[in-house]
Parts: structure tokens; C-alpha cells; sequence
């Protein structure tokens, strides 16, 4: 039913092709630096109508001769207007101006012509770096994913905790996109830091919902990091030095305006500064985590660009030279720019994406114990967008992924006997196949429509489990095992994935939008702690474990509230649910076990809400509050007696703003307010004593039955922007000074509470006392000071 | 999850080292929550051994979480174990102590049985009516006890570190609880509960027949602190060591993971990595459907043993 609808859809988008037609089309850039702007407006005034750049800054229009006074906006850039004569098809690349007097603001200069309430985008959040390199900063430092977190729909278990959580999404629901390549872990030290360096970042797109057909894998959201692309005007470097990281970048033209590239890179020094104060470094033990990001791109011609990535960052935890553990990511990207003709524009990406990490204990050839663990892919994603007319804009392509598990290669070394503890690498496959239109039905009603369809299929070399049927709950026992030879298929499934969403436009400044998404994942995230780590594994579905499956509905309200437009406003709610979620069996074995799937379990969820968002996107005081009402469940059969419970992450009220001020005399000053509910956690009611352990017992086993007490915060940074003028004459190199205190009333904001017997020795035959404990991660105020400059 | 909590504090330890992270000194405050009122559940505390002595059932009742009043025995229970492998049965007879149920045996070697036996627990208290089972696993000879030196590292002193050596029998599927008496001194806390499937920490883990790996031969080591908090050699000259190795079955083997996982929780840092808090299992099922829920184990031992104490020129 939905593919006829399609079809149709299709069909009659199509043969409204008309005659004396032309297309113009080119590239949105930043004057500048020549980097391409995404999603910068190009607006037609008389028809009132216009297109966004795509991902690689790229627009095509197609519209009958004449004359048109074409205007071109971007965030933070003064707007461009200029007329046009078209009388065949038309080149017309757009340099805009920054903003110079405001170059650091969120600011809009212009009209921004396609606003908030004209876009047919829904659930989606767009981050400026220059936002985020204006925002408080835990120590300081920068951060993208901790500045998603001041979004609204978005939240994290606490402080610390790796990763963020989507309207109640688990982290390893949230598909993370570098340049297109898939990031498994996105955090440095657990989760304090995350894995972008905002001086290689251009741009930044979170999809909570209404996610485009061309995006799949994961249930929660996608995030899409684009990497800047080197400025090809000058060379340019940029850095500096924080609490934690010294930062450096540097971007040049290798030929002016064709061919440029950056080369970023970041570490934490603490270990630097205390070696010549200590000795514990001296026998190769270290303490650091460190980035490279890269990018060259080469415009062969007015059709052709190539661009290569790469990032390689890694976390070592080392206490001597032979022992400790060390994880990172390393991607890269090759992608082609095809301009096939006016209208049609291609790209084509390769990527390679790895996470791994390794760990040894023991220092002797007797004893010792050596785990490595990866997952490896390979991708090829052909992409096509069909600029038809002013009415249709087409997506289509594919996804091809290549997977390679390697859950443990391990040996133990035990009194001279070596055991190979390694549990056999996973063969995976996964194909999409996908088409969208972004269709204008008539000047009130813009439809967007979409299907996604994928094969996953676990192959040979290779074994498969069926497991005995126990009481939901208990560890499930191996029954039988069977082999899979080279190449042969163990299990697939397929999967058909209808996306859409439609806007109807209300007044040119107020619309309402409604989306229907169904996400399908393929790969779950394993991991039952409170805040995921570095060694949690990835793993595929087998026959045991099925695809998670989310439908997600979402209805929004959206305006743009003066005629500037510089003020917006939404109101969305949404609706997920999920089925077949991983959940665990208590006591749960998850590392280093070959009959893992014996320890999992699946359930369902349901996660539903509201958001709010106001921004006021202009003026010297600008900035965004959000408001989130939200629930997110599981139900599991085996956990809280089968009945529906909260996940840890679940927080009812959670209320952020950010506000941006311009005092006088070079100073500027940032805030972040938040406020959210406690979420859930474990108490129980009684206790038993056994072999003078004093263990917990909660007579009606529920899970996540109490709330933690509120979490807020406020952070405050002050900027001080270095002198434009040296003795009368402008300054080559600016720089500007941060100064930032992190919860700046010191509350100690609680992370867990739990329950445990006191630590003195008792002895046997007398009980043990217990005590409950609340623990806070960031308990104090955290002042922090960095340097930045760029020459 | 043994060999996860070995990470993560090995982690946690290098990441103070640093003094890098830690940034949550002082961060953790005692605290006294309302808890949801419950229903007293009846708590068995059986762990049994194949040695010749009084062997003892401890029956009381689970209290309110905070209650620090001392254990309220459960009298008047009748507390059989029968060992189905030979036939024989015991009756463990109440003591002086309410809830304390023992048997002594009547000859000077007589035990409750041998290796390879299989025990049921058959338990009636207050109308409702328990059993479990155990068999009593296979158990390594302790070869070895040694002192090891360790060199100054970091904040950890120059300090010696006690490791015992045995050799997990070649088989699948042994378990074993290890503990460890320094000075007399039984180290029970929740993080000194040392359990082995065959020489590794799990099954997934693969190691059999071969010696305990070095975590778990390390673990009779307590982490020793000064007032001040600073770590120091654990064990000295005149300090004595005494080893237990426990066979257990694989359900006591999957309920002592499942303790250590509740009731060792160093807090910190490492709440971050906390698994989810929930009622450890028990092997002791109703006789009768819908009877009143019951907590604790039973266990039936064989157990090998061996000491030594630190000489000066060890």
C-alpha cells in the first residue's frame, strides 16, 4: 500500500515537467575561508520560493526564464542579494561575507528567508560551532556532544557518563556519523570528553525524528559531524591551551581555490606537566588521550571534488609499559562530488571505521593476560540527489556495510600455560536500499516521503546457538551448536523502512509538521552499567538476538514569532515504540563470553513526550531555553516482574537555557541553566545476612523503583577577546581568552545512591551495618581558563 | 563480571595515580532514605563441608535494610539435610542460639559424605516447606603459598603481596570459592569474595586444567590502608597467611557473582559503571506452589587448606 502510494507520489511529481525551464545551480561558500556552507537559503523573493545547500553546500533550482532577484543567507554571514538573468542553465557559486563586527556570534544577519516554520525538517537540531565554542564548558573545553545535551529531548544519566540519550533512546541507539563514518565510541577518559575536535567541526545535525530515508541503522537518532574542509583562501592555524587539551589546527590551500586541506589535532598534557614532578611516568606508564583529524579535498573541476578524511584518536591508561588498556577510533573517508548534469548531483563515499581496544595485565611471560578487541567496516555508500523542479527534490542510493566483529582475541598466561581465551570473530553484511522526495503539493502543503529498505545477514565462518528455554530471567544453557562454512549465511532478515512527514503552512511564519518513522538496528551496543565504557562490546544479531525495531510519531507545532524571524519557537511531541531491546539477565556475563546471547534477554519500550524550544537567534543578547516533558519504559519478562519500569536514564522534567550577552569593551558573557528530574534508581527494602554477608533484598524485586533528588547546575564563562588593533594597525591574529567556572554553585549534584555494608572488617558471627550512599561525579564548582588563538 | 570489576579498578587505581579524574574527592555523603516498608522473608544461611565437625544452619529473617538490631533467629524448624547419594540423613538439631541449627558427628571421622555426593536440604518452618540440592565438587590441593616482593609503584609502597598456587583439575565446569584468613583474620569483605570458575574468573573466560590465574591467586591480599588513608605492604614478617579452597556447585558459583555484584560497590568513580541493582537468586525452592518467597543457599563443600607464615628471610 505504502510502495503504491510512493509510486504515485513519484509519478505525478514527475510529469509535471514543464518546457522553457532552466536550472540554476552551484556552491554556498564562506568568502573567507572557502569552506561550503550546509543548509545556507537561497531564496527566490518573486515565487516565494527556495532550496538549502545540501551536505556539500550544493543547491539547483530549476525555474522558467527571467529575471530574478535571488538572495542568499546563511547563520552568522551577511546575506547576499543579487539579480540574475536566466536564460539557460546557469552556473552561480555565492561567497557571503561573515559577519566581521560579530564574528564569533549566533547571530543572523539579513533575513533568514527559509525559517524554522517554512523548513519541512522536523525533531532536528542544527549546532553552530561557533555556538558551541561559546557555550560553558565542563574544564573549558569545547565540547559538541556535551553541547547537544542543552537541546531539547536530549539528556544524559549524569556527569561522566559517556554518550547522550535520544527521547529516551539508549546511547548505543544513537548512530554518530563523522564525515559518514560511523564513531562507536565517542568519548575520551569514560566520558568526560567527547571525540571531536571543534576546531576540525564545520557543522553538526542532530535527527530525533522524521529521519530521512537516507539515514538508517540505528532506533534513538543520527547525529551528522561534518568536518571542515581546510580553508583554501590562506593559510590559517588555530588553537590552544585549556585545562585539559592543547589544542592546534592547520589549514592552508594547497592551490588557492581548488585544492585546501586541515590537519587538527589535540592532546591532554597533565601528564606532560607532572613528569618532571614524579617518577611514576618513568617506566613507560601513561596517562593521555590525544586526536588527529584530517581532511584534503581537490575540486578537479566545475563537476568533480574529491575529498579524503581521516580521524585517529586514542585513550591510554598505562601503568607501566606493558600493562594498562588503551581504546580509540580510527575512520576514514573518500568521497566523490559528481555533478551528472545541472540537476542531478551524486556523491559517492567509501569508509573505513574501527574502534578497538586492547588491554594487558601481568608484566612477566608467565603470567599474563592480553585482550584485544575491534569492530571493523567497510562502507560504500552511493548517493544521488535529483533536483527536479521547484516542487520535487529526490533522494536516492544505497548502503553497503561490511562488518567484522572481533569480540576477544585473548590469551591467558597462567603459571607458564598459555590459554587462548579468544571467542571467534562475527561476519556480518548489511544493504539499504533507499528513495525519498521532498515534494511542494501546492504553496501551504510540502510533503516528504520515503523508503529505506535493508538486508542484514550474519555469514560464515561461523557458529550458531540454540539455547535451552529456562524461566525468563535465568541463564540460558547451550543446547546445540552448528556449524557455518566460509560465505554460508547463518541468519538475515530484511526490513522495509516507510519514512515521511509532511508540513502544512499555516502563515508564512507558522506551520505544523507531523512525521511517521520506522528505524530499524541491526548492531546493539552491549552493555548493562549505568553509564556505558570503553570495553563495552558490539554485537550484531544473530538468530538468537533480533533486530531492535522502532516506530516512531511526532506532531509539532512551529513559528517564527517577528518579522525579522529572528525569534522561533516549537512546540513537538512525540511517540516511540520499540521492540525486541536488549536487556540482561542479573548477573549478567558480558565480557569474554562466548555464550553471551544465553545472557540476554528482549523487551519492548515505549518512550513518549513534549518539547518546547524558544531561541532568539539575533541581538546582542541571544540564546535558546528548552523544555522537555518525557517518559521512556521497558518491559522485559525476567526484570521487575515482568511489568513495565523506567530506564535509568528516564527524566521526567528537564528544563535547559543558554544565553549569550555582549558587554562592552571586548567582553562577552555565557550562561547555561539546567534543571532536571532525578532520574531512577534501584532501593531496596530489606537485607538477610549469609556467611556474614550483609546482601540486599527488596521483597517486591522492582527495578528503578526511586527517584534521585533533582540535578541542576549553572555554568558561567566569560570572554575576553584579544586588542583588533596593534599601535593604530589592524592585528594579523586574533586570540581571546576564556575564563569559566562549571557549576557555579557548587551542588553537588547526585549520580547514584546506593546501598552497601560499612568497610570495617566485622568479624564473623557479628553483622555487618549497612549504609546508603550518595555519590555526586562533579561535586564542586570547576573554574577553568584557556588561551585561544588563530593566526 | 569478576574479571570487569578487576578492570575497572585496576583503571580506577591508574586514574589516581594520575590525579587526573578524580575530581569527585568528597563527593559522596552518607545518607539516611525512607525505604518502602516490607514483609520479614525467611533467610537461610547454609553452607555445609565434608569435614568431620559441627556443621550449622542459620535461619533468621530478613530485616528492614537500615534495622541494625541483631538477627532475629527462627526456632522451632525442622532442618534435615539427606545426602541421596548414600541414603543417609542428617538432622540438624537447634541449638542454644535461636535459629542456629547444628549436627556433630557421633564418630571422630564421620562427615556428611564424600566427593561426587548429592545433598538436599528438606526445611520446614512455620507451615511452609523447602528444599534444595548440592553436590559436592572436586577440590585442588593447594601446592604453594609465596611473598611476593613488590617494588614501589606510584602511591603503593614497597609492599609484599601473599599468592597461593594449585592447579584447577583438567574438566570443564569446577568452582571453587577461595578464602583467606591473614592473622586470623577472615577477609570477607565484598570485594575479598574470590571465586573461580575452573582457574579463570567465568565460564566464558575458558581456562581449565590449568594453575589459578594470578588475579585470583593474589586475592588472599587485602588492600591495607594507614589512618591517613595511604596504602601499605600488606603483608610483613610475622604476618601468616591460611587458604581455603571451597568447591561449590555452578548455582552457588552464579549466586556469589551475583553477591559480589550487589554488595561490592566501591562507589566513586565506578558507579559510573554499576550494573543494575536486583535481588540475587537462591537455590531453595517451595515445596508447595504459591508459598512464601525464601532468600539465601545451600552449599555442600569438600574443602582443601594450606598456610604459612611471612619469615623474615622469605
Amino acid at each position: 500500500m505504502r510502495i503504491t502510494l510512493f509510486i504515485f507520489l513519484l509519478v505525478g511529481s514527475l510529469t509535471s515537467l514543464a518546457q522553457n525551464k532552466y536550472t540554476l545551480n552551484g556552491y554556498v561558500k564562506d568568502g573567507s575561508s572557502g569552506e561550503t556552507l550546509i543548509g545556507a537559503t537561497v531564496f527566490i523573493a518573486q515565487l516565494n520560493t527556495g532550496v538549502v545547500t545540501n551536505e556539500y553546500g550544493f543547491y539547483s533550482i530549476t525555474l522558467t526564464e527571467g529575471s530574478y532577484e535571488v538572495s542568499v543567507s546563511y547563520v552568522g554571514f551577511e546575506g547576499k542579494k543579487e539579480t540574475i538573468d536566466l536564460k539557460q542553465n546557469l552556473r552561480k557559486d555565492f561567497e557571503l561575507a561573515s559577519d566581521a563586527e560579530q564574528l564569533e556570534e549566533v547571530v543572523v544577519t539579513g533575513e533568514l528567508e527559509q525559517a524554522n516554520a517554512q523548513n519541512i525538517e522536523m525533531s532536528t537540531n542544527k549546532l553552530e560551532i561557533t555556538t558551541v565554542t561559546k557555550l560553558p564548558a565542563f574544564l573549558g573545553e569545547a565540547d559538541i556532544l556535551k553541547s547537544l545535551l542543552l537541546l531539547p529531548g536530549v539528556s544524559t544519566v549524569g556527569e561522566g557518563a559517556s554518550g547522550f540519550n535520544v527521547r529516551g533512546g539508549s546511547v548505543g541507539q544513537n548512530l554518530v556519523l563523522l564525515d559518514e563514518a560511523p564513531v562507536y565510541n565517542t568519548s575520551h577518559l569514560f566520558g568526560f570528553f567527547s571525540v571531536f575536535n571543534p576546531d576540525a567541526v564545520k557543522d553538526t545535525k542532530l535527527y530525533k525524528g522524521a529521519v530521512p530515508s537516507r539515514y538508517g541503522g540505528r532506533l534513538a537518532s543520527i547525529l551528522d559531524v561534518r568536518m571542515k574542509e581546510g580553508n583554501s583562501k590562506k593559510f590559517e592555524a588555530t588553537g590552544g591551551v585549556g585545562t585539559v587539551f592543547s589544542r592546534l589546527a592547520i589549514e592552508s590551500p594547497i592551490v588557492k581555490d581548488k585544492a585546501s586541506f586541515i590537519v587538527a589535532a589535540r592532546r591532554s598534557y597533565l601528564d606532560v606537566l607532572a613528569k618532571p614532578f614524579t617518577d611514576i611516568f618513568d617506566d613507560g606508564a601513561a596517562l593521555n588521550f590525544y586526536d588527529l583529524t584530517a581532511k584534503a579535498n581537490y575540486n578537479i573541476d566545475a563537476r568533480n571534488r574529491v575529498f579524503v578524511s581521516g580521524y585517529f584518536g586514542r585513550d591510554r591508561f598505562l601503568f607501566d609499559k606493558d600493562q594498562g588498556f588503551s581504546w580509540g577510533n580510527s575512520t576514514s573517508s573518500l568521497r566523490w562530488n559528481h555533478l551528472f548534469n545541472d540537476k542531478l548531483f551524486a556523491n559517492f563515499t567509501g569508509i573505513f571505521s574501527r574502534y578497538d581496544y586492547k588491554l594487558q595485565f601481568g608484566n612477566d611471560n608467565l603470567n599474563l593476560f592480553k585482550w584485544n578487541s575491534n569492530i571493523t567496516n567497510l562502507i560504500f555508500k552511493p548517493e544521488f540527489t535529483w533536483f527536479i523542479n521547484q516542487s520535487n527534490e529526490i533522494h536516492f542510493g544505497g548502503e553497503f556495510i561490511n562488518y567484522s566483529f572481533e569480540p576477544a582475541n585473548a590469551v591467558g598466561i597462567t603459571n607458564g600455560a598459555a590459554v587462548d581465551i579468544s571467542i571467534p570473530r562475527k561476519y556480518n553484511q548489511e544493504g539499504s536500499l533507499f528513495a525519498g522526495n521532498t515534494q511542494k503539493v501546492t504553496d501551504k502543503l510540502t510533503l516528504d516521503y520515503g523508503l529505506r529498505l535493508s538486508r542484514f545477514r550474519y555469514y560464515g565462518l561461523g557458529e550458531s546457538f540454540i539455547f535451552r528455554d529456562t524461566i525468563p530471567g535465568v541463564r540460558k544453557r547451550v543446547q546445540s551448536i552448528t556449524q557455518y562454512g566460509e560465505g554460508e549465511t547463518i541468519q538475515a532478515y530484511t526490513n522495509l523502512q516507510p519514512r515521511a512527514a509532511v508540513k502544512f503552512q499555516l502563515s508564512p511564519t507558522n506551520s505544523i509538521k507531523a512525521s511517521y518513522n520506522r528505524m530499524v538496528q541491526y548492531l546493539h551496543l552491549i552493555s548493562n552499567t549505568t553509564a556505558s565504557n570503553p570495553l563495552d562490546v558490539w554485537t550484531p544479531s544473530t538468530n538468537n538476538i533480533k533486530p531492535e525495531l522502532a516506530d516512531q510519531y511526532t506532531v509539532g507545532w512551529f513559528a517564527d514569532l517577528n518579522a525579522s524571524r529572528s525569534w522561533e519557537v516549537s512546540v513537538e511531541t512525540y511517540y516511540r515504540r520499540t521492540s525486541n531491546q536488549v536487556d540482561y539477565i542479573d548477573g549478567a556475563d558480558l565480557l569474554i563470553n562466548e555464550y553471551l546471547e544465553g545472557d540476554l534477554l528482549s523487551g519492548r519500550g515505549r518512550a513518549y513526550g513534549l518539547e518546547l524550544y524558544l531561541q532568539k537567534k539575533t541581538g546582542k543578547f541571544n540564546g535558546w531555553a528548552s523544555y522537555t516533558l518525557g517518559k521512556t519504559e521497558l518491559q522485559t519478562e525476567g526484570i521487575n516482574q515482568g511489568e513495565w519500569y523506567p530506564t535509568r536514564f528516564d527524566q521526567r522534567h528537564n528544563f535547559k537555557v543558554s544565553g549569550f550577552y555582549d558587554l562592552p569593551r571586548r567582553w562577552s558573557v555565557s550562561a547555561n541553566f539546567i534543571y532536571s528530574s532525578g532520574t531512577p534508581v534501584t532501593f531496596p527494602t530489606s537485607r538477610f545476612v549469609m556467611q556474614n554477608i550483609l546482601i540486599p533484598y527488596s521483597y517486591n524485586d522492582a527495578r528503578n523503583n526511586v527517584r534521585l533528588p533533582a540535578y541542576h547546575r549553572l555554568d558561567l564563562s566569560f570572554r575576553l577577546d584579544g586588542k583588533k588593533l596593534r599601535r593604530g594597525k589592524e592585528r594579523k591574529n586574533t586570540d581571546y581568552w576564556v575564563f569559566g567556572v562549571y557549576n557555579l554553585y557548587g551542588r553537588k549534584n547526585p549520580f547514584s545512591i546506593y546501598f552497601s555494608q560499612k568497610d570495617e572488617r566485622t568479624p564473623f558471627g557479628l553483622v555487618p551495618d549497612a549504609q546508603a550512599t550518595q555519590l555526586a561525579i562533579v561535586g564542586t564548582v570547576i573554574p577553568s581558563i584557556s588561551y585561544n588563538f588563530k593566526f | 563480571m569478576k574479571n570487569f570489576h578487576y578492570v575497572t579498578r585496576s583503571i580506577f587505581y591508574s586514574a589516581v595515580f594520575g590525579g587526573l579524574i578524580y575530581i569527585c574527592m568528597g563527593c559522596e555523603t552518607i545518607i539516611d532514605p525512607k525505604l518502602a516498608p516490607a514483609e520479614p522473608v525467611l533467610a537461610v544461611d547454609a553452607w555445609l563441608n565434608n569435614d568431620a565437625v559441627e556443621q550449622t544452619i542459620r535461619l533468621t529473617r530478613t530485616q528492614s535494610y537500615f534495622d541494625s538490631a541483631p538477627l532475629q533467629g527462627v526456632a522451632g524448624a525442622t532442618v534435615t539435610v539427606k545426602n541421596v547419594t548414600s541414603g543417609a540423613s542428617y538432622s540438624f538439631k537447634e541449638s542454644g542460639m535461636a535459629g542456629e541449627y547444628t549436627w556433630t558427628p557421633s564418630a571422630p571421622k564421620e562427615s556428611l559424605g564424600k566427593v561426587g555426593d548429592v545433598f538436599r536440604l528438606e526445611l520446614k518452618s512455620g507451615g511452609e516447606e523447602y528444599k534444595a540440592e548440592s553436590r559436592i565438587g572436586r577440590v585442588p590441593a593447594i601446592d604453594s603459598i609465596s611473598f611476593i616482593h613488590q617494588p614501589p609503584s606510584g602511591i603503593i609502597p614497597e609492599s609484599y603481596v601473599a599468592e597461593f598456587f594449585a592447579i584447577d583439575p583438567k574438566g570443564k565446569a569446577d568452582t571453587y570459592w577461595i578464602k583467606a584468613w591473614k592473622n586470623d583474620t577472615l577477609l570477607l569483605r565484598p570485594s575479598e569474595i574470590n571465586l573461580a570458575f575452573d582457574a579463570g574468573f567465568s565460564d566464558g573466560s575458558n581456562l581449565d586444567g590449568v594453575t589459578f590465574i594470578t588475579p585470583i591467586r593474589r586475592a588472599i591480599t587485602p588492600f591495607v590502608t594507614d589512618e591517613d588513608g595511604n596504602f601499605v605492604s600488606p603483608y610483613n614478617p610475622g604476618d601468616s597467611v591460611y587458604v581455603e579452597i571451597h568447591s561449590i556447585s555452578l548455582q552457588a558459583f552464579n549466586f556469589l557473582t551475583e553477591v559480589t555484584v550487589q554488595t561490592d560497590r566501591p562507589g566513586g568513580f565506578q558507579e559510573l559503571f554499576a550494573a543494575p541493582v536486583s535481588n540475587v537468586g537462591t537455590n531453595l525452592v517451595s515445596v508447595k506452589s504459591g508459598g512464601k518467597p525464601v532468600v539465601g543457599f545451600f552449599n555442600v563443600s569438600a574443602i582443601s587448606r594450606l598456610g604459612r607464615r611471612f619469615k623474615k628471610n622469605n
